[in-house]
């Protein structure tokens, strides 16, 4: 069984499809890439894998469960439990340090745990940040703070939106390599990005077009590596 | 991790949580000032009205009943009187401390040298008397009467001429009408003895005073041989505004419940007052002065119905402010809240989290604005009443409620916000 399956997922908005008919198999420990132009309904994949909406049509199976049919509270509930989010713009609570930003998903999730936390931290590489004010941190540090809370309640998926988006290359590569050090321990992870270069680091690719599945490559030299073209 | 968040949004948004905590302090401020003042002013406007006269008087039983069929002040000729010697009861009863002043009186007449006729009034002037409580008092017309105006002379001060002086206090008409000014004596016969009454003042009351005069109330009971006897007695008491309970049980005690009785005992009602008064002076009749009791009460309602508008209206304009200051932070805050929705709070968690902030800030709003209402209510007191207006303990838990609440409600619109937003709309901005 998949632990992501879309089947024939439409997202309607009056008259615009922003998604239209998508289907799509995600299995436990992959890693994919979505692809695509501005209104693509890249975004739009994502709230619905991510459980923060619903398809106006059609299956979304995540570990077996149809997500399309659960109501709020429940989603909020899988989310909390099965996904860990990470965003472009990061954030971060702005009155609370690292390892607190950390420790606010164990807080929603169960119990925190600073010590788990400050070790989320470590596998980050920010162990000396942790008692730092997000407007302490540079962009590469924020947006490895949201990994690290992405993955302290150790999530089935892990859904990054233009994870890159706002870094540098230097950061762009450190987070790619967290991704593949995620992967590499089994973590499943689906990565919206606009960026060719870090699409291409995934096993798989999709490409969205006007709602639709257009494209879809296999990485046969997958590495999880990220190499820059100078 | 709730108060380490609690904590993060106080001590580093600081600036956030004070302008909404300076809302509720100015809210609560006007609160407790007006409910301060007006839980005191009803004994100050009282004070205030006790300058205008007494508003009870007690005549002798069979009096009253003259009286109240063919509606005439005073004796009557019944030849029924009070006794001065039980004046003293009066500050004894259950409600002493509510009676600020009271006086006797006793009407005369005499005839002067060319054979007229003029009304002489017993009375007291500045008596000093010792209480069967082992307490003192001075009482008299000087401070019952203080609208008098002093034409001429001085006050007659019985405690410098004698509760017995052959001096007098003159109306302005009569003193006119006789030709004599302070300083001058008149030779007056009463019933039982003649005196040679020094005139020590010339008053001007503004009414039938004008034309009688006014002397110490031992001088007119030797002149009418009417020793140790008044009839009227005037009293300045603190009265709550009456009901439909003191109207009821002012006609009929008895036809009161025990609880009702209890309720009017215990509440300084003019009907009340009135009803322990009969009871300490044998044979009397105590009423109130019924226009007086009345303008009393209708002011006393008026100004406090003023306060409760003002505190109203204040907590209105506080709540609107805080209404607009919490949903302008949620609407700040709408990432934040979104990021906390989508790694898994429930609307439940993240509205208990925005009102322990509210209601922490409120706390301290609250606390300020009250002491700083209390200090308003003194400026109040001080400018309106030249007195201090005392803190009642009710006022705590009443502005304590109040800012609760109004901060809850003020708060309502923002937590409407706060569980609609959807996590996607706040995001995903590129």
């Amino acid at each position: 069984m998949s632990l992501l399956e879309l089947k024939n997922v439409s997202k309607i908005y009056g008259e615009l499809h922003a998604l239209d008919d998508v289907s799509l198999k995600v299995e436990k420990g992959e890693w994919v890439s979505i692809m695509g132009p501005s209104g693509s309904g890249k975004s739009t994949m994502m709230n619905i894998i991510g459980c923060m909406d619903k398809p106006s049509l059609g299956e979304v199976l995540l570990d077996g469960v149809d997500i399309s049919k659960e109501n709020k509270k429940n989603l909020t509930t899988i989310r909390r439990d099965k996904i860990g989010l990470i965003f472009q713009q990061f954030h971060l609570v702005p009155y609370l340090t690292a390892v607190e930003n950390v420790m606010l998903a164990q807080y929603y999730h169960s119990m925190p745990d600073e010590k788990e936390a400050l070790e989320a931290l470590e596998r980050v590489g920010l162990a000396d940040r942790a008692k730092h004010l997000p407007s302490q941190l540079s962009g590469g540090e924020q947006q490895r703070v949201c990994v690290a809370r992405a993955l302290i309640n150790y999530p089935e998926i892990i859904l990054a939106d233009e994870p890159t988006g706002n870094l540098d290359e230097a950061n762009e590569e450190i987070v790619v390599d967290l991704f593949h050090k995620l992967h590499s321990e089994g973590t499943t992870l689906i990565v919206v990005t606009h960026d060719p270069e870090v699409a291409e680091v995934a096993q798989r690719t999709l490409v969205l077009r006007s709602g639709k599945l257009h494209k879809e490559k296999i990485n046969e030299n997958f590495t999880g590596k990220i190499h820059f073209n100078d | 991790m709730f108060l380490r968040m609690i904590k993060g949004i106080l001590t580093r948004q600081w600036k956030k949580m004070l302008m909404i905590a300076f809302t509720i302090a100015l809210g609560a401020s006007l609160a407790s000032a007006m409910l301060s003042v007006m839980l005191d002013v009803g004994d100050k406007v009282n004070q205030e009205l006790k300058t205008y006269g007494a508003n009870i008087t007690v005549v002798p039983k069979e009096n009253s009943v003259l009286n109240e069929l063919y509606e005439v002040e005073g004796s009557g000729g019944t030849g029924a009187y009070l006794k001065e010697d039980e004046l003293g009861k009066i500050k004894t009863i259950f409600w002493a401390f509510n009676i600020v002043d009271f006086t006797p009186f006793l009407d005369t007449s005499a005839t002067l040298d060319d054979g007229s006729e003029v009304q002489i009034v017993g009375s007291w002037f500045d008596h000093h008397m010792e209480l069967p409580t082992g307490e003192s008092l001075d009482a008299g017309i000087v401070s019952l009467r203080s609208w008098w105006e002093l034409k001429e002379g001085s006050w007659l001060d019985e405690q410098r001429d004698g509760d017995s002086a052959d001096c007098a206090m003159i109306g302005v008409k009569l003193a006119e009408k006789l030709g004599v000014s302070a300083g001058s004596t008149l030779h007056v016969k009463g019933a039982a003895a003649e005196k040679d009454l020094k005139i020590v003042g010339i008053y001007d009351a503004g009414g039938s005073e004008d034309e009688q005069i006014y002397i110490p109330l031992n001088t007119a009971q030797a002149l009418a041989d009417l020793d140790g006897c008044v009839d009227k007695i005037e009293v300045s008491a603190l009265t709550t505004p009456e009901n439909e309970l003191s109207e009821r049980a002012a006609k009929d005690p008895s036809s009161l419940t025990v609880a009702q009785m209890e309720t009017w005992t215990c509440t300084a009602y003019a009907s009340s007052i009135c009803y322990q008064i009969q009871e300490v002076i044998t044979d009397s009749v105590a009423s109130p002065v019924r226009q007086v009791a009345d303008s009393e009460g209708a002011i006393l309602e008026k100004t406090q119905l003023l306060m409760i508008l003002i505190t109203v209206l204040s907590l209105i304009g506080a709540a609107l402010g805080i209404c607009n200051l919490v949903t302008a932070s949620v609407m700040e805050r709408s990432q934040e809240i979104g990021l906390m929705k989508a790694i898994g709070a429930q609307n439940v968690s993240v509205t208990l989290m925005l009102l322990t902030e509210i209601f922490i800030t409120s706390l301290v709003g609250g606390t300020v604005g009250f002491f700083a209402g209390f200090g308003f209510a003194q400026i109040i007191g001080r400018t309106v009443f030249c007195s201090a207006v005392s803190l009642k303990p009710m006022v705590v838990p009443i502005v304590a409620v109040l800012v609760v609440a109004v901060t809850m409600i003020g708060s309502i619109p923002a937590v409407r916000m706060l569980t609609r937003l959807r996590p996607t709309e706040v995001l995903h901005g590129r």
